[in-house]
């Protein structure tokens, strides 16, 4: 079956199987290894991309099933001030150890970033409830996206809240 | 260039090519004409093959053990006296015996072609009762994992040391606690994953493994495919997490370098999520009744133990079974002074996938009965738990101290990282809090747990020979070569996968050459590259590998300051090699002009210049029973008595190992090890019906901590240089994971003392909390 829809910016066609997913069309398919996929069931999140702008798994959709839409993975971000900022940060607070987790990680903080700038230390935990680390143990992320969000967001971004 | 030696804070090099995606896991390299595999399992716990049927017309992409032509079964027998072997066929030969066991291989043009094949393939089974249960196992009329055995233990060891019968006569208490450990799966995010390849011109076969072991790999990946090591070539790319489960070669990777081979073109094997959880539910599964005989103020005088493991049905390579079960005995006195342990450690088979050990080994385990001992040895006593710990611990005034074991602990202050413990988690405050009550009706309970970490093993009778293993680890070798360019590339054996290898050797490199750590490259997982060495696992890479990366630049201080001091026209002895500079008398020179004379101007070189030039080859041989890291872990909880769940509400770990080459890197590791002990102690738990069929199949079932899961943990420092290591360092990787499920389980049982209810199994879910609550009503 034909595919077509805008993969980081670009308009790709894509010839796939019915049953092919967008993660494996992402990766075999366009080569971009980004992506990962760890349980292909939904629940670890290490192949979370944005679609339209919002995360979500790339094993739990088919190929077919993002016709039309904007896919963005982690090779899409060039010149991205909040994902910029976001990396700085992650490198900062070691919030990586193998790596295997981390582009899904980077596409939950950048929602995060983007969609909850009053988020604190419990908000962001419950945010990456989908998204598991088995090697951080999730301090170091939980500090690259509070700092993140201070960073873009100002330090003064809680307190701010409260006053409005 | 900033400081960036042993000692500093420096953020990891490795994070940007994972923080842009282009990070190289084996799933990510595909090969032109590849080929994928994929392998039909057992639906079966223990059943006899009775007929099996290849597709028709696809019987050349179809390969039962029978075909695989050459390949022999994976053979793991240690000379541990009385051991039974049980050979791990590639696939399932007459019987299978765990459900998920690999019974044919399907090979197609992709994955899910592949998979359709297996749909095709028939296997009829004749099902047989499945020996799922340890103590049950072990009584007669047991149906037998292995036919030709007798019973179904692996193996049993009997252990005796100091003067046992005499602890018992002077003892004025005694207490004793049985605690099980259930079964687990070690869930990194990437499973396992091997792509092999048969170049026709070399007659090589490249095999991209995710692997901890490239050099163990390429050995055993010879021996059971009866192929020379040179026509091997393993290489170990990005891993996405280990933990131990890729220490052991397994059959898939075997299987699948045969078919490239036989077939003449690339395959892969990727293992997917429901394969690693029923497949390599391979960890743990501890039992222990122990007894702690001591006087009147609490002071052990000696411990007696039985330690069981289940150990599942096959021994894996290179680590046999009998490992786990037989970690236990030699470390049962934990980091306290106790002058004799008698003990019985049993590997018993069962219808499940053969263990591994699992970060901490054995050590969760035997911290877990050592320390839920200690806790009811300060019940019994009458005083605080910490307390009771004070009064055993090996004190610093006797360091190094040789256990009743013979193991020997080379360094630290064990009371002292105690009672950082206690101050930092306030057990006054703790104690008011509890007897206050909480507003919302949960109990308060305080938890400690102490213990040892025994990091890069060494060859010796107390490392890894006394094992009785084929291939036994202890030497690391590490090649220094400066570049034409005056840069460092350093090679070793050890495998990163996270640790930061790439970071820390570089500083270590840099401590001793003064050159920028971005000058260096570190290259590993390749056994062309680093052709000896076993990898990296136990808490031995930053000792064992760092220690050779180490001596291989100090060895090649000796050529760069002998071409320098030419160049400088000073002798030998006024020249000091510093900061990435040679420096004399009058002036100085640059490593790159020195690598530029080595491999440019050679007529600009001394005349009695050292051939070998500017490489230097190192191997560092770690001391023979290792050395020691501690910790002493703190918990508080709150216990819901309605819902049975366990809330952590504060966590500090104090821990010594030694110098650090990185404590942020070293923070990062026992965080992570605590997350994978929180795990260990409250959630994760490979669940099997009576008849074998796993129970934890999907993510949903198998519960792995999240985010919500762990709490800000407090870690504080202690910084007790051993003896016997460069610049003193100690193994750290796996300490985080060792202390939490007693210290969570003595929390828990605090909380519940007031109702008479105690939980020793791990984990410790709300199930199990209430089971523990009712339990305790009923009795009364």
């Amino acid at each position: 079956m034909k595919v077509t829809l805008k993969l980081n910016g670009v308009e790709t066609v894509g010839d796939v199987e019915p049953r092919t997913s967008l993660g494996d069309f992402i990766r075999e398919h366009e080569r971009l290894t980004g992506t990962h996929l760890g349980c292909e069931h939904g629940v670890c999140g290490a192949c979370t991309v944005l679609i339209d702008g919002r995360p979500m798994r790339s094993c739990l959709m088919l190929a077919v099933s993002a016709d039309g839409r904007e896919v963005r993975t982690v090779e899409g971000y060039e010149g991205d001030a909040v994902m910029t900022a976001i990396r700085r940060f992650f490198k900062e607070c070691h919030a990586l150890q193998c790596g295997f987790c981390t582009p899904g990680m980077l596409a939950t903080a950048y929602d995060i970033a983007n969609r909850l700038p009053h988020a604190d230390r419990a908000r962001i935990r419950m945010e990456l409830s989908g998204n598991l680390c088995r090697c951080t143990g999730y301090l170091g992320i939980i500090d690259a996206i509070e700092k993140s969000l201070d960073h873009i967001h100002g330090t003064d971004r809680r307190t701010r809240k409260e006053a409005s | 260039m900033a400081k960036a030696g042993v000692g500093e804070r420096l953020r990891r090099k490795e994070d940007e090519r994972f923080l842009y995606g282009r990070g190289q896991y084996v799933s990510d390299i595909a090969l032109p004409g590849m080929l994928h595999a994929v392998f039909l399992r057992s639906p079966h716990a223990h059943a006899r093959i009775k007929s099996t049927r290849k597709p028709r017309g696809r019987e050349a992409r179809v390969f039962f053990a029978a075909d695989l032509e050459g390949v022999k079964p994976i053979r793991s027998s240690p000379n541990f006296p009385g051991f039974k072997g049980a050979d791990f066929p590639v696939l399932a030969v007459g019987k299978v015996r765990y459900a998920g066991e690999a019974v044919a291989m399907a090979v197609a043009e992709s994955p899910a072609a592949a998979e359709d094949l297996l749909r095709d393939i028939e296997v009829e089974y004749e099902p047989l009762d499945a020996v799922m249960d340890m103590k049950r196992a072990v009584e007669p009329g047991s149906p037998r994992v292995h036919d030709e055995w007798t019973d179904n233990v692996f193996c049993e060891m009997r252990f005796d040391v100091g003067d046992f019968e005499a602890a018992t006569k002077a003892a004025k208490h005694v207490v004793t606690r049985e605690c099980r450990m259930n079964r687990q799966t070690p869930m990194p995010l990437e499973g396992r994953a091997c792509l092999a390849s048969h170049d026709r011109r070399t007659d090589e076969v490249t095999v991209y493994v995710s692997t901890q072991v490239p050099v163990p790999a390429q050995i055993g990946l010879s021996s059971f495919l009866g192929i020379s090591q040179r026509r091997l070539r393993v290489i170990s790319p990005d891993v996405g997490g280990a933990f131990g489960l890729k220490t052991f070669l397994d059959g898939e990777t075997v299987a699948v370098t045969w078919a490239a081979l036989h077939l003449g073109r690339p395959v892969r094997w990727i293992q997917d999520r429901y394969e690693h959880l029923v497949c390599d539910a391979n960890c743990r599964d501890h039992w222990y009744r122990i007894t702690g005989y001591a006087n009147a103020e609490g002071k052990l005088l000696g411990i007696d133990c039985e330690a069981w493991c289940d150990t599942g049905a096959y021994s894996p390579w290179p680590w046999p079974a009998g490992i786990e079960a037989g970690t236990a005995p030699s470390n049962m006195q934990g980091p306290y002074d106790v002058q004799a342990v008698r003990a019985r450690a049993m590997t018993v088979a069962s219808n499940k996938p053969p263990v591994q050990p699992y970060r901490g080994v054995a050590r969760p385990g035997v911290c877990f009965a050592h320390e839920t001992l200690m806790d009811a040895l300060a019940l019994a006593v009458g005083c605080e738990p910490h307390e009771i710990r004070l009064r055993n611990l090996v004190r610093p005034e006797q360091m190094p101290y040789r256990t009743v074991s013979k193991k020997l602990l080379d360094s630290g202050d064990y009371p002292e990282a105690m009672r950082r413990a206690v101050q930092m988690i306030d057990v006054t405050a703790v104690r008011a809090r509890q007897r206050r009550g909480e507003p919302d009706g949960r109990r308060i309970g305080l938890g400690f747990a102490a213990f040892y970490e025994q990091t890069a093993y060494g060859t010796g009778p107390f490392g890894y020979s006394a094992w009785g293993i084929e291939l036994v680890p202890g030497l690391e070798p590490a090649t220094a070569r400066l570049t034409g360019d005056g840069e460092l590339v350093v090679d070793v054996g050890v495998h990163s996968h996270g640790q930061g290898h790439e970071t820390i050797f570089a500083q270590i490199a840099s401590e001793i050459l003064g050159i920028d750590p971005e000058k260096v490259t570190l290259r590993y997982g390749d056994t062309s590259i680093s052709t000896a060495g076993t990898g990296t696992y136990t808490s031995r890479s930053t000792v064992s590998g760092g220690g050779a990366v180490a001596t291989a630049c100090k060895q090649l201080k000796a050529p760069i300051a002998r071409i320098g001091a030419h160049l400088l026209q000073a002798k030998d002895s006024e020249v000091e090699v510093r900061d990435g500079r040679v420096f004399g008398p009058k002036g100085s020179v640059s490593f790159a002009e020195i690598g530029r004379a080595w491999y440019h101007h050679p007529e600009e070189l001394p005349p009695n210049v050292d051939p070998q030039g500017l490489t230097a080859v190192a191997g560092y041989k770690a001391v023979d029973g290792g050395v020691f890291s501690y910790s002493a872990h703190g918990v508080v909880v709150a216990v819901d008595t309605d819902t049975g769940a366990v809330e952590i509400l504060d966590y500090v770990i104090v821990e010594d190992c030694g110098r650090m080459v990185n404590p942020l890197l070293v923070e990062g590791q026992i965080i992570g090890g605590l997350a994978g002990g929180i795990g260990n102690a409250l959630l994760e738990e490979s669940v099997y019906d009576e008849r074998g069929q796993p129970l934890s199949a999907t993510l949903a079932d198998y519960h792995v901590p999240g985010a919500s899961s762990i709490p800000d943990v407090r870690i504080a420092h202690m910084e007790t240089p051993s003896p016997f290591s460069e610049f003193g360092m100690k193994g750290v990787g796996e300490s985080g994971a060792i202390g939490p499920p007693a210290a969570i389980a003595n929390a828990v049982n605090d909380a519940l003392c007031p109702l008479g209810a105690e939980i020793l199994e791990t984990p410790m879910t709300p199930k199990r909390v209430l089971a523990a609550i009712r339990a305790a009503r009923e009795r009364r």
